[in-house]
């Protein structure tokens, strides 16, 4: 018994071929033995911690949404669910989420093709160490100052952008971020600017480790490398990519730093999406318990999404495939 | 190698069409990728009439006046001497590598226990502290702000801290655990064998993750010292750090441009080093351990 006592959690130890390893599994339950506790200890601190700053304002967020929070001294009202029936009369909640849709895909797509072309060119050539390296750079940009950066970059009197966009032909007078019909395509560009890298980087972590065999198999077959690249490459790296997509979708519901430093969410509500719209609601107009509901919406779609990126993450194939035999 | 040798059977059009458009694809995102933090380094070191100067629209050769100028450290001494950004700066500092230790050895000792103990609903539990890093930030802050404000933490550095802990704690948890998996059990019984106890069996392994350790309290002080909202929110009045003061410096009227993008140079200066010294684990950290180079 002492000798399961100390091995317990151990993979290798606690596997059944070890015979009495599955036999008892109850008291083990009600009957802790010391060394459980121990692992109980060291993890407290942490998860009270945690509980702490998460679950407590978790219940407050709920608690939010179903009153009409009063300020000073006037005292919180019931409301039930009016704040979230009105949600669906809100034009503007609608069209929040439309629009951080419309944002991701467009941000998305053209991060996937660009990130993904660059990492196929940079893959095994003779700088690729150097020229990552810089690629990288405007990831380590805190987003307000990307932000920040941007709005001079496309100043419509000084701004260097603007003068190349003007050159081109692109823009007249109006700055990108003055009209309603450009402002989101300003905002988007800024995303990309800084996260194309990344899934650069994912993808180049997936190149190496497309199998070598199989390419050369599907070329003794009398393939190219574009072939190659469908056929072979863009299979392997394929669940590198989905959980890219994943992650910086979800950071698009996290992250409004550079918007809100670009443009506050106008033109009109043209670059509104809904975390900046839940962010004036509670912020500019105090309406807290409207922001709770729509918070609350905000925060369930992103806990959905989560259990998706993590049921993609425990797929034991794609595990498999993410972890590769050869590692860093 | 061998596949090196098979490429070169390429003979197709297409294939010579990107084999000559890859350079001047590279070539164009290296620009388009440098530009901006060039131009943000130069318009701090130029003074006001020379960063408003642009050539007419169209004028491709008048691209020469970026250039003409003296450059000028003014933006940079009045941000110290009269924003105060030397304490901004401090702010920052203890703000991130607080929250950084903090959430580090917390994290790494519940990712010693998760990696090393089964129980029923460890599951869910990992699941729960994975969500609350991929909360929105905007979603809960109001309540935090309510209940900051109910115990005096607003506008304090403390409070500043505690604030970036909910996003490091449980990076550092989830991160540090796929770490522990990774070090055999072994290790450990030894070390008891030899008359250690539990505790100081799992300070023994603590030399063999320490890599790993060092990788993220940098990639905790990084997240911290970047972001925007809790340092406006939960720092305004006694905490601000540079990304706050940074951004209010716009002010309605006259706009200075140029205090804000010595600012902008400030905040970015000390992140490009750190971020590049653990560009190993940076996909890792980034994909919240998913994808390992």
């Amino acid at each position: 018994m002492t000798t399961r006592a100390s091995s317990e959690g151990h993979p290798a130890l606690s596997d059944q071929d070890w015979g009495f390893a599955t036999v008892d599994q109850k008291p083990e339950i009600y009957n802790p033995q010391p060394s459980r506790m121990f692992y109980v200890y060291l993890a407290m601190p942490a998860v009270l911690l945690l509980a702490a700053i998460t679950i407590y304002p978790f219940l407050w967020l709920i608690y939010m949404s179903f009153h009409k929070v009063g300020f000073g001294n006037a005292s919180d009202v019931f409301v039930g669910v009016k704040n979230f029936a009105r949600l669906f009369n809100d034009s503007k909640y609608l069209q929040g989420w439309g629009l951080l849709l419309k944002y991701s895909a467009i941000c998305l797509s053209i991060q996937v093709v660009a990130g993904v072309s660059l990492a196929v060119i940079l893959n095994n050539s003779r700088h690729e160490k150097i020229l990552v390296t810089l690629f990288l750079m405007p990831m380590m940009v805190s987003p307000v100052v990307a932000g920040l950066l941007f709005y001079y970059l496309y100043n419509g009197t000084f701004g260097w952008y603007h003068w190349i966009f003007q050159s081109l032909g692109i823009l007249d007078e109006t700055s990108i971020l003055g009209s309603a019909d450009t402002a989101l395509y300003g905002i988007i560009l800024v995303d990309v600017w800084q996260w194309t890298p990344l899934i650069t980087l994912i993808t180049l972590a997936g190149l190496k480790r497309v199998p070598q065999d199989q390419l050369e198999a599907n070329m003794v077959d009398g393939a190219g490398s574009i072939s190659n690249f469908f056929h072979v490459s863009l299979p392997n790296i394929y669940p590198f990519l989905l959980i890219a997509v994943l992650l910086r979708f979800m950071d698009n519901f996290r992250f409004i730093d550079a918007i809100l430093a670009l443009t506050g969410g106008g033109p009109g509500n043209a670059t509104r999406l809904l975390p900046v719209y839940l962010f004036d609601v509670s912020f500019k107009f105090f309406k807290l318990g409207r922001g709770g509901a729509i918070a609350l919406t905000l925060l369930i779609v992103t806990i959905i999404l989560g259990m998706i990126l993590v049921k993609v993450l425990e797929d034991p194939a794609r595990k498999k495939a993410l972890s590769g035999d050869t590692d860093g | 190698m061998a596949s090196r040798e098979l490429i070169s059977y390429d003979k197709g059009v297409a294939v010579k069409v990107l084999k000559w458009a890859s350079p001047i694809f590279l070539t164009f995102y290296l620009v388009w990728s440098l530009l901006p933090l060039f131009i943000m380094l130069v318009a701090s070191l130029k003074d006001l009439l020379d960063a408003f100067s642009v050539p007419k629209p169209g004028d491709w050769a008048g691209v020469t006046i970026f250039f003409d100028f003296s450059p000028t450290l003014t933006h940079y001494v009045a941000l110290f001497t009269e924003n105060g950004f030397g304490t901004y700066l401090f702010n920052s500092l203890v703000a991130s590598i607080g929250s950084a230790v903090i959430a580090v050895t917390f994290g790494s000792m519940c990712a010693y226990s998760l990696s090393r103990s089964e129980f029923r609903g460890k599951k869910d539990l990992l699941f729960w502290i994975i969500s609350t890093r991929m909360a929105p930030i905007v979603a809960v802050i109001v309540p935090l702000y309510a209940i900051f404000r109910s115990v005096d933490l607003v506008g304090t550095l403390p409070g500043l801290i505690l604030a970036f802990t909910t996003f490091n704690l449980p990076f550092a948890i989830w991160m540090l655990k796929g770490f522990f998996d990774g070090v055999p059990y072994a290790i450990e019984e030894a070390a008891q064998v030899d008359g250690q106890n539990r505790f100081q069996a799992f300070v023994t392994i603590l030399p063999l993750v320490a890599p790993g350790i060092g990788a993220f309290v940098i990639l905790c002080i990084l997240f911290a010292w970047n972001d925007f909202l809790f340092a406006t929110i939960i720092g305004s009045g006694g905490a601000k750090t540079l990304p706050a003061a940074t951004k209010e410096l716009v002010q309605p009227q006259n706009i200075d441009w140029g205090k804000i993008m010595a600012a902008g140079i400030v905040t970015t200066a000390p992140m490009i080093p750190l971020g590049l010294l653990v560009r190993r684990y940076l996909v890792a950290g980034l994909t919240m351990g998913a994808v390992k180079e």
